[in-house]
């Protein structure tokens, strides 16, 4: 094993981690909601992605941004139809509702794209940087780039705008945020969309590395799970060092023990830290 | 008399308890009218009411209008909107949010016709201790700075009338007192303001007309100096020095 | 009322036993029958835990192919008979079912759901990967079931001669729910669900509740998918896809939650659909998710809900 390529693939899985997982962290954070289809959304942004690029012959430079925006679009539909359930804080129903959207867009997405395995290929992916033993690809670099500015950028948002005290507010106390007159409703909507766009973001970067599937989705879902227990909830900063955490975690465990079970052994991480502290690392 | 804020028959039911049983309130323009009661009587249901909001679903009746406009049917944030702004009893300001950021999260309204849009150097003005604080998270405030902020945020609003639910619980003797008088100030300039107190003493000084609530309903009404002599209010009075 | 009640459940049980034969006795009614009670038995492990305690567990399908794995494995490569591969199938769904309640004891809500959610992405990992259990092949080659005492019994694989064995252990399985909410466990369940503050009051533990209630209802959802192994001749990962998943809950919340016969009708109605009216796999899956999101969207109740609705038109108006 050379460690020093291990470490650069972990550093470039746990930007895929980070990026697949902020979405979900900060719609966690600011509406408790949890959104199951969070997997088949990220099917979805790849499949969508593919399709502009292959079929209507797009460049891939301006499918991931239409994919970003067809999910964004489709997040405005699922939230405006989970509005009722997201007001009253109904949390039970609302992860099966999400489970069933998943559900469907699984069915739709076989039925639209076919059920057969596709390859959603990136110009960037077969230009390779060479230094010595160790390589990687500009597809790579690229990843590892736009999460660090995107997580910036929302670093920024979240913490030193209005918009981002408006989230703030709901997350804290979404019935005292009205009186300030503030439309929840409205909050949640963005943040909503926000996770849409970004997991759709996260698949038109990552998704080039596996072959694409209508049936994936529910390893991003576990791993989207793992960062965000271990970087706490609606923490734009943990969920990046989790991110990285479990990236190294799973290239040194792919790389010493078995590329199979890493999923299992990324699962177990997070049930000893369930274990000790049941709501998160984060938890106050 | 002209009256800024003007709500009939307005009843509250949670599930079969009837906590305000059509009760008639107004607030004439630049005035001050308090409301006190036992615990209980139904004084933050009622004026959360008034502003549609709550933490529970009750169901309200009852109609409220705003400057002549009624707001029947709007969400609590279209409200605070108008100029009808609510600073609820306990918890008013955000913990995350530094005293800046919860000030800043109001926006003051576009159409301010017959509005007074507060500046943030008239509230440090009125409240010099918050400029001291601005950049403080409002989880690291005293009880007295907290409801500081509270007021200060409904104030950038720019109020037709403000809402006013306890601002002296759990608060030390002089501040309730400098607060009050701060608002006395205020409602002298031309604010319209609804207190909810349960500290009678205080409110009678302050007020210019007082409502007595009573298991939900108004049992006494009257222009303050009147009532000081009611002898429900006496009672009330004696009831709120023994609790 | 009361008194009629058991003669009447009875009576129902022994009408459901000739549902296909008065279904016109072809293969696909004793096939349709026969999977409806399969499925749903396997409902009602995942009900237990969503009707009673409050709490989503996505994690029932690692009971449901746990009972389909003990079956094959020990059928095929020890050739135990149905008994031994039922009491099997029964004591390592409650051995999992106990590490994994111990493990989830102190979650809550979503916490809870994904954990036993990434679970049982976990188990068909395992099961992808481990030769032992097959791999991605599986088990093919499960023996006919072999269920008798005394040399009187049943042996047999097509749906027909299963159908007995099937709609005994739907009938045991709703004896089982029936019995639990009437139980002390049951009742204490529902309280720490409804009103925690009154549970502790009462000294209800209610971490003690919500571990007896997982384990418990990881026999059912396994004795299921026992069935289920005979009934395919064949066990494999597949047993862990969303679909089984989906329609569990699909099955539990489409009637109603808490209502005895709910997953039953739930399922009958899923499965029917599949089977008679499906508009191909594919279709079926979008489907079932939208009805499962839609119930919950429109009626959060469930149909039963519907019925109050159009029962009482003019009472809810304002």
């Amino acid at each position: 094993m050379n460690l020093a390529q291990q470490l650069i693939n972990g550093l470039v899985l746990g930007s895929g981690y980070a990026l697949i997982a902020i979405g979900w962290t900060v719609l966690l954070g600011a509406a408790r909601l949890v959104n199951f289809a969070h997997g088949q959304l990220y099917m979805l942004g790849a499949f969508i992605a593919w399709f502009i690029m292959f079929k209507l012959g797009l460049s891939y430079f301006l499918s991931v941004p239409l994919a970003m925006l067809a999910l964004g679009l489709m997040g405005v539909l699922l939230q405006a139809m989970m509005l009722r359930l997201v007001m009253q804080q109904n949390l039970t129903s609302l992860m099966i509702v999400t489970l069933g959207f998943g559900y469907v867009m699984q069915g739709g997405a076989a039925k639209i794209f076919g059920g057969d395995p596709e390859r959603f290929i990136s110009p960037l992916q077969n230009a390779t940087i060479r230094f010595g033993e160790i390589w990687f690809t500009w597809q790579d670099v690229l990843t590892l780039v736009g999460t660090l500015l995107l997580f910036g950028v929302l670093w920024l948002v979240l913490n030193r705008t209005r918009i981002g005290a408006v989230v703030r507010s709901v997350a804290e106390d979404p019935k005292l945020a009205q009186l300030f007159g503030i439309n929840a409703a409205l909050v949640y909507i963005g943040v909503f969309v926000f996770e849409c766009a970004a997991v759709g973001l996260g698949a038109g970067l990552v998704a080039p590395r596996t072959p694409i599937l209508a049936s994936m989705g529910f390893d991003e879902v576990i791993l989207t799970f793992v960062v965000v227990v271990l970087g706490g909830i609606g923490s734009v900063g943990g969920s990046l060092l989790a991110g990285f955490g479990l990236g190294m975690f799973t290239a040194l465990f792919g790389a010493l023990v078995s590329p199979a079970y890493t999923t299992a052994a990324a699962f177990l991480v997070l049930l000893t830290v369930l274990v000790l502290r049941p709501r998160g690392l984060g938890a106050k | 008399m002209n009256l800024e804020l003007e709500a009939s028959g307005i009843s509250v039911r949670y599930g079969g308890n009837l906590a305000v049983d059509g009760i008639d309130v107004a607030v004439p323009a630049g005035s001050m009218v308090g409301v006190v009661g036992a615990n209980g009587a139904g004084k933050s249901t009622l004026i959360n009411a008034l502003a549609g909001w709550s933490r529970g679903t009750p169901m309200v009746r009852g109609s409220v209008r705003l400057g002549g406009e009624s707001l029947d049917g709007l969400a609590p944030h279209r409200r605070a909107g108008r100029g009808l702004v609510l600073v609820p009893e306990g918890k008013g300001i955000f913990a995350d949010l530094t005293v800046m950021e919860n000030l800043a999260l109001v926006r003051p309204p576009t159409d301010t016709t017959g509005r007074h849009v507060f500046s943030m150097e008239e509230i440090f003005g009125l409240f010099p201790r918050l400029a001291e604080r601005r950049g403080h998270k409002g989880g690291m405030l005293s009880g007295g700075e907290r409801q500081m902020v509270a007021v200060s945020r409904a104030l950038r609003a720019a109020p037709r009338v403000l809402l006013l639910d306890e601002p002296s619980a759990g608060l030390a003797p002089r501040l309730v007192y400098e607060l009050l008088a701060t608002m006395r100030t205020l409602v002298d300039r031309g604010l319209s303001l609804l207190l909810v107190e349960q500290n009678v003493r205080a409110t009678l000084e302050l007020v210019d007309e007082l409502y007595l609530l009573e298991r939900g309903k108004v049992v006494a009404r009257g222009p303050a100096a009147s009532m000081k002599n009611d002898p429900r209010i006496l009672e009330a009075y004696l009831g709120s020095l023994t609790t | 009322m009361k008194n009629l009640a058991t003669p009447a459940a009875l009576i129902l049980a022994a009408l459901a036993y000739f549902v296909p034969t008065v279904a016109g006795g072809a293969p696909v009614a004793y096939a349709a029958c026969t999977t409806i009670a399969i499925l749903a038995v396997m409902a009602y492990g995942a009900d237990l835990i969503l009707s009673y305690l409050g709490e989503v567990s996505l994690g029932h399908t690692i009971f449901w192919a746990t009972g389909g794995y003990a079956a094959s494995r020990l059928a095929v490569n020890a050739g135990w008979n149905g008994w031994a591969t039922a009491g099997a199938a029964i004591v390592l769904s409650m051995i999992l079912a106990a590490a994994l309640g111990a493990a989830t004891l102190r979650t809550r809500e979503f916490v809870f759901s994904l954990v036993t959610y990434a679970a049982a992405v976990v188990a068909m990992e395992v099961a992808f990967n481990w030769s032992f259990l097959g791999g991605s092949d599986g088990i093919v080659g499960v023996p006919p079931l072999e269920l008798t005492i005394l040399g009187h019994g049943i042996t047999g694989s097509s749906n027909a001669e299963l159908w007995p064995i099937a709609w005994g252990l739907l009938m045991l399985t709703l004896l089982f729910i029936h019995r639990f909410r009437r139980s002390r466990l049951g009742t204490s369940a529902l309280m720490v669900q409804m009103n925690p503050d009154l549970a502790l009051a009462l000294g209800v533990d209610a971490r003690a509740v919500r571990f007896l209630v997982f384990v418990a209802s990881a026999p059912i959802s396994a004795l299921a998918g026992w069935l289920y192994a005979y009934q395919r001749a064949y066990v494999g990962p597949d047993m862990f896809e969303s679909y089984f998943l989906v329609l569990m809950l699909t099955a539990i919340v489409i009637v109603g939650r808490r209502l005895l016969l709910g997953p039953l009708i739930g399922t009958a109605l899923i499965i029917v659909q599949q089977t008679f009216f499906s508009i191909g796999g594919d279709g079926d899956k979008i489907i079932l998710g939208a009805v499962l999101a839609a119930i919950l969207l429109l009626w959060p109740r469930g149909l039963i809900g519907v019925w109050d609705v159009l029962r009482r038109p003019r009472t809810t108006a304002r």
